[in-house]
């Protein structure tokens, strides 16, 4: 199961900015992309100096128009200095490029000074360089303050303890942990993993764990002796390694970050006990914590003996090795001048100009530089880089007529507000004039527990900040041809069981091997012909799934998980009635859709970070299914229509799951449609076959390997061989390329080509005069969203620290999760071949409302204000009544001057993105 | 004479494909114009094609030829009056059947890694060191003189140790591939050894002599010294078989990317060390302590592979435990003499575990689907835990894969890097004492680096 989540979560009580420059120092990662990244993007065009100006301009307020050294104004200087860059040297590079490379024998070429000969080049380098020594050397940047033995150790000595203890950690946590993969479980794990530890290594065997293993054994013999429990043995430990109480808390976080995600892991374990996957077991962070701290004082004791060669006891090893610390080197009057000497440049400052200042001129420059650092500079290209895409987005939104599309649509479809789903829904309209559609999240609402037919446990279907109460199973309506189904499956399992668990013994492991020969077919079918392998997989199937039924009804059996089982019927009325509401619909349309959505892929452990974020990493299939079942059902809409929403008999609700990988859609149309609809479903399955070939097609414009001319059935056919191929690490680009989020009216979006890139809430403002919907719409919708902006938004600026790095060498453990290679800690986060077409913004969420009504609601909503005043995401507003945008900034809701309206292009979706691999711009879509 | 012209004439397309497609990658990526990755996916898929149905037709004349095994000769390297370095193949159905499986492996897997390597910076160097794979398990499985045997042998040797450390900004994968790179290199050192005994004793290199008794003119080796030769080769196998006491690199090796996991340790180089007992067999045969060492490192290593597979909670160790296993077994089957059986055990094995290992990063999902296939019930009963009644100790010896490693860093690699610090000095103090009657080196020598002994 995966989850979306905002990777710096406990960081959003901080300003964004302020946030991932402060989280990058902690956990080692980059806070925004490299330099050189923002300025061959600003060469491209994607963002302009004119942004940056803007960007400065409002960073900087009245500190701005500031004169510096009486030469130059502040904001021109960082603008000069962002735009042009310096580049960073140091030391022994800075050395070998004076002497090597051209740069004192030319100008840079954006230089604001002519050089006529290249002797001019260094009598302005030694002009920098004679400036520098007239002005003191700038304060020191403290050196970060080491709390593990480790990093000190590592510092002084070289030795990294860590490459001794993690393997045997390692190993022994995935194990602890596993949840199935290994044949033999972990013995005894229900006493804990602290007491299985001390059980474990306390045995003479663990003295080959590696040269400290003698070290280790002694420890945890003493520490078993003790009797201690695990909090006792973490503050035993502390005191044995010498950390005075005041640094507790710094020493602990840097010992549970130094493998994050195993002890992440265990800590979620701990805390949603009913998200795991088949075992639940008494995992805690204080037993890991304790646990780690025992491996790592044998480890630091045997190597502080044998490569420190320091014999005293453990708690002194710190002072003794902060004495050995060399102090850190200021920076040298080169790299000073260095500086200076592009500044002269990028200003325009000749040789003369540099020769008259004084020690507070040179003083103040060199201040002005280094506050502008490379970390600064990069966070104002970036601002300028999303506010230039924000803007066209802005462009388009507000420069967009509302197209309120057929005034009495014959067929709905009501869809998750997933931006994957912004193409299929735009493709659909487009093949049939009489669709509306509508987005809402996709769990519509049906929080449950859900178990499948043939689905050996149950799982929750619904956002993860929620604890579904109810538990809805899917049961066979022919419980006849059910048990056959049943029967014949568990058979299929059982052989297939037998060769995966057989295949890896010894004796049948030789029978299965001696007819391993058999395994070539689906080798070369899956492998090279994956589409067609698919296609046989379906037809292996002897028959058609056989009808099952929802038992969405309350039902007084106990249920195996949550706390009801199915829902009253008051519940039903409720969950129809609020969705509707919140979804803005007034009438309904005869046959309404309603699609979740999923998706499926092989050789992917990552499978399910495609799957539905509404519905907590699952698929949506069954809340869709659910929710039209409920809304169907007489009861309700008895209940309904006395609520004052009637939903009169010329009405059908029917479920559906999309699959967003093969683009394939499942209409539950067993559930009884009535003899009267029959036409219509027709003519929606028409258009819906229609629309998913176009929209292959224009995801296929992504696939490198998709040439442009493959028509649509082809672009199809290839998507569909995607998802079942296992060579292929790229089933579907998932959310990436995520930025926006408009929560209002589909007429305010109807036939602008956004590119899959706006998330898609259905809202309508004239129907909502108190906020209350808006307000309850916003609560539900924004952290899914946000979430999911977030994760991709630090996965792509960092793929190795936030992300989870390459999937090729990934490896499956416990289970649980992947390791890189053969023992690393379990990689977090996205994998770089979901990220690598994402552009890192954050999100903007734009609300058909009045600013009036939204600052009002951020005065009442305090998480929601919390993210949008530290800039989480941006917020905007949109006129319900006319075309003017509302942005939120630091003076709060301020009217947005359109820049260019949107471009018009003829010929629908197809024309605005055939034949072009990269990010699009927004346009209108005429047919 | 036409069959023995097409029989020469498709050898040697089987051996210049793999070959071509090495240069056409190596060249272009030393000169930094690597081609475009479509280009090298056509490239490796047709050389591979080329090569498999070459090798096919070999096999079909060679069968419909009378299935006489001869060694073709395409010249020779280098020669001196009594011996040359010679481009011998020896043709006859095992060679040619494992030639094809080879390269008909490595052509779908080429086809897999095309895809699964798109847009990897890596890639070029990915498929420079496949196609020198490919090559390797060419002349590996065609190899008809000692000298062509062990270049294919270094060629295996090579790309699996770079290819382990293929992901080098990490720093375990490097640490990985230096351990692999070190076993290999001490059993190649018995593979060198061999060869030059061959040479010595037999007056030349062809392989005919150990490989096959149908081409032996009479002349065997007596019995001692067949031990040698043989047990030479043993240390050599068990190094690219990773039998105990070597088995410590294989789960080490997982680190590559999961393709060139599944051809190198689920299928196809650790399987070489198999085939070349087979092919080795008349040698082994006129040996009895060889045959006895053989099947007891075969045996203990499919024991202690077999238990360790067990308690492996990573999808790709547990694969190469269980891989591990099964090549314990297959090397006991040879060393009881069951060569048809070992084969068949050596192919099909090669086959399945090639399957398992491409779709690893499918067990989630096939896992899941077998479960609701099996648990799927009327009503749900949660699942226990199940505590398995196992001594902690035993467990803990599994869990640490037998402590191989630890084990041999204790028995050789630390004491042999101590013998070559005490050499060292030895020999520094040596220097200095003979250097002592010029007084000025004797003071350079004394403010020389410090000893890295005592350091």
């Amino acid at each position: 199961m995966f989850i979306h989540h905002n990777t710096l979560h406990a960081f959003e009580d901080r300003p964004f900015e302020e946030a991932v420059v402060a989280a990058g120092r902690r956990l080692g990662c980059a806070p925004f992309l490299p330099e050189e990244r923002y300025r061959t993007e600003l060469a491209r065009g994607r963002l302009t100096a004119s942004d940056v100006t803007a960007v400065l301009g409002e960073d900087l307020g009245e500190r701005g128009p500031e004169t510096v050294a009486g030469l130059i104004s502040r904001l021109e200087l960082r603008r000069l200095v962002t735009l042009g860059g310096i580049p960073e040297e140091s030391g022994a590079t800075l050395a070998w490029r004076l002497a090597e490379s051209p740069c004192l024998e030319r100008l840079r070429p954006d230089a604001a000074l002519a050089a006529r000969e290249p002797a001019e080049v260094r009598v302005l380098f030694d002009a920098s360089l004679a400036a520098i020594r007239r002005a003191p050397s700038p304060p020191l940047a403290t050196p970060p303050r080491l709390v593990r033995h480790r990093d000190l150790l590592l510092e002084v000595h070289g030795v990294d303890v860590d490459e001794l203890v993690h393997p045997v950690l390692i190993r022994f946590c995935a194990a602890y942990l596993d949840q199935g993969l290994a044949q033999t479980s972990f013995p005894g794990r229900e006493r804990g993993m602290y007491t299985c530890f001390l059980d474990l290594y306390g045995s003479p065997a663990a003295r080959l764990v590696g040269s400290w293993g003698p070290e280790l054994v002694a420890l945890v013999g003493s520490e078993r002796r003790s009797t201690r429990s695990a909090l006792a043995s973490i503050e035993a430990s502390l005191g044995a390694l010498g950390v005075p109480s005041g640094e507790w808390r710094e020493m602990l976080e840097d010992t549970v970050l130094a493998l994050r995600g195993f002890a992440g892991m265990v800590r979620q374990l701990e805390k949603r006990p009913d998200r795991v996957p088949a075992h639940e077991l008494p995992a805690r962070l204080e037993d890991f914590v304790a646990v780690r701290l025992l491996f790592e004082r044998a480890a630091l004791a045997h190597v502080a003996r044998t490569e420190a060669s320091f014999s005293g006891p453990l708690s002194e090893l710190r002072d003794h090795l902060h004495r050995s610390r060399l102090p850190p080197a200021p920076p040298s009057e080169l790299e000073r001048a260095w500086r200076l000497f592009h500044l002269a440049q990028l200003a325009g400052l000749d040789a003369a100009v540099l020769e008259h200042l004084g020690t507070p001129e040179v003083e103040a420059l060199e201040r002005e530089l280094c506050e502008h650092d490379g970390v600064e500079r990069r966070r104002i290209l970036h601002l300028a880089y999303e506010r230039h895409l924000r803007h066209r987005f802005y462009d388009a939104v507000a420069g967009h007529a509302p197209d309120h599309g057929p005034s009495e649509p014959a067929i709905q479809a009501l869809f998750c507000l997933d931006e994957r789903e912004e193409s299929f829904r735009r493709h659909l309209e487009e093949v049939d004039e009489g669709i509306e559609t509508l987005g809402a999240a996709g769990f519509y609402g049906v929080a449950m527990y859900y178990r499948g037919e043939g689905d050996a446990h149950p799982r929750p279907l619904c956002p993860v900040n929620v604890r579904p109460e109810h538990y809805v199973a899917e049961t066979p309506a022919d419980s006849g041809i059910a048990r056959w189904e049943r029967l014949g499956r568990r058979g299929a399992g059982l052989v297939g069981q037998s060769i995966h668990v057989g295949s890896r013994t010894f004796v049948r492991g030789s029978l299965v091997a001696l007819l391993g020969v058999a395994s070539i077919v689906p080798l070369v079918l899956r492998v090279v012909f994956p589409w067609i392998a698919q296609k046989l997989g379906r037809a292996r199937a002897p028959l058609p799934k056989p009808p099952t039924r929802l038992a969405v009804d309350r039902d007084e059996t106990a249920p195996p998980i949550g706390r009801h089982t199915g829902f009253t019927v008051d519940e039903q009325a409720a969950i129809v009635d609020t969705l509707l509401s919140n979804a803005g619909v007034g009438r309904l349309a005869p046959l309404v859709l309603v699609l979740g959505h999923g998706s499926v892929s092989l050789n992917n452990p990552h499978e399910s970070a495609h799957d539905c974020g509404a519905c907590g990493g699952g698929r949506g299939g069954p809340n869709a299914r659910a929710f039209a079942q409920m809304a169907n059902d007489p009861r309700v809409r008895r209940l309904l229509a006395e609520r004052g929403r009637s939903i009169d008999g010329g009405t059908w609700f029917v479920g559906g799951e999309r699959n967003t990988s093969s683009n394939e859609v499942t209409l539950f149309v067993l559930d009884g449609v009535p003899e009267t609809h029959r036409a219509l479903l027709a003519r929606a399955r028409r258009s819906i076959d229609r629309a998913r070939e176009r929209e292959a097609h224009e995801r296929c414009r992504r696939f490198d390997i998709v040439p442009a001319w493959f028509p649509p059935r082809a672009a199809a056919m290839h998507v569909e061989g995607r998802a079942a191929d296992l060579a292929q690490p790229r089933p579907e680009y998932g959310h990436a390329t995520n930025a926006f989020c408009v929560v209002g009216r589909r007429a305010r979006t109807r036939g602008l080509f956004l590119d899959r890139r706006a998330f898609l809430v259905s809202y309508d403002p004239t129907r909502d005069p108190s906020g209350a919907i808006l307000e309850r719409s916003l609560a539900a919708v924004v952290p899914v969203v946000a979430g999911i902006n977030l994760e991709y938004f630090f996965g792509y600026v960092d793929p190795v620290g936030y992300g989870c790095g390459t999937k090729l060498p990934h490896n499956v453990t416990s289970l649980l999760g992947v390791m890189d290679g053969a023992a690393s800690d379990l990689r977090t986060g996205l994998p770089w071949q979901m990220l690598e077409i994402h552009e890192p913004v954050r999100l903007t969420l734009v609300v058909e409302q009045t600013p009036e009504r939204l600052a009002r609601l951020l005065e009442t909503s305090a998480p929601l204000r919390r993210l949008v005043e530290n800039r989480w995401f941006v917020l905007a507003c949109l006129d319900p009544d006319g075309s003017t945008l509302w942005h939120h900034g630091s003076k709060g809701f301020q009217p947005y001057v359109p820049e260019r309206p949107p471009a018009t292009v003829r010929g629908g979706s197809v024309a605005a993105y055939r034949g072009r691999r990269g990010p699009l711009p927004f346009v209108r879509v005429a047919p | 004479m036409i069959i023995e012209v097409s029989l020469r004439l498709s050898i040697l397309v089987a051996l210049l494909a793999p070959a071509a497609l090495l240069l056409a990658f190596g060249l272009p990526a030393l000169l930094g114009r690597p081609l475009r990755e479509t280009s090298v996916g056509l490239l490796t898929r047709s050389a591979m094609l080329v090569s498999f149905a070459a090798q096919l037709t070999a096999l079909a004349l060679y069968l419909g030829g009378g299935g006489e095994p001869e060694v073709l000769s395409y010249g020779a390297w280098l020669g001196a009056h009594e011996g040359a370095f010679r481009f011998d193949f020896l043709v006859d159905g095992a060679a040619l059947s494992f030639g094809a499986l080879s390269t008909g492996i490595c052509g779908v897997v080429s086809a897999f890694s095309v895809r699964y390597l798109h847009r990897e910076p890596g890639f070029h160097r990915y498929f420079v060191l496949f196609a020198a794979f490919a090559l390797g398990m060419t002349l590996v499985s065609l190899a008809g003189s000692v000298e062509v045997l062990f270049a294919g042998w270094e060629l295996l040797g090579l790309s699996s140790a770079l290819l382990v450390g293929f992901f080098h900004e990490r720093r375990a994968p490097v640490v990985s591939a230096l351990r692999v790179f070190a076993v290999y290199r001490a059993s190649d050192a018995a593979m060198l050894a061999a060869a030059v005994l061959v040479h010595h004793w037999a007056g030349s290199g062809s392989l005919a002599l150990v490989f096959s008794n149908e081409l032996d003119g009479g002349a065997t080796l007596d019995a001692g010294r067949a031990t040698i030769i043989a047990l030479l080769l043993l240390v050599a196998v068990a190094g690219k078989s990773a039998l105990l006491p070597f088995s410590g690199w294989l789960p080490r090796a997982m680190e590559g990317p999961t393709p060139s996991s599944a051809v190198y340790y689920g299928s196809l180089s650790i399987h070489a060390g198999c085939f070349l007992l087979l092919r080795a067999a008349p040698l082994f045969e006129q040996s009895v302590p060889a045959r006895v060492l053989t099947g007891l490192a075969g045996i203990a290593t499919a024991l202690y592979a077999t238990s360790t597979a067990r308690v492996q909670v990573d999808v790709k160790s547990s694969l190469a435990y269980a891989s591990l296993t099964q090549v314990g077994i297959i090397v006991t089957e040879i060393a009881l003499g069951l060569y048809t059986l070992a084969f068949l055990h050596l192919v099909g094995h090669a086959c399945l575990r090639l399957l398992q290992f491409l779709s690893a990063p499918n067990v989630l999902h096939d896992l899941h689907e077998l479960e609701n296939a099996v648990l799927a019930r009327e009503s749900h009963a949660p699942i226990g835990l199940p505590s398995p009644r196992v001594p902690r100790a035993w467990y803990l010896v599994r869990l640490e894969r037998g402590f191989v490693d630890e084990l041999l860093d204790r028995v050789v690699v630390r004491p042999f890097s101590r013998a070559a610090r005490l050499l060292d000095r030895a020999d520094r103090v040596t220097c200095e004492l003979l250097d002592r009657p010029a007084p000025g080196t004797a003071r350079t020598m004394e403010r020389g680096p410090a000893d890295p002994g005592t350091s």
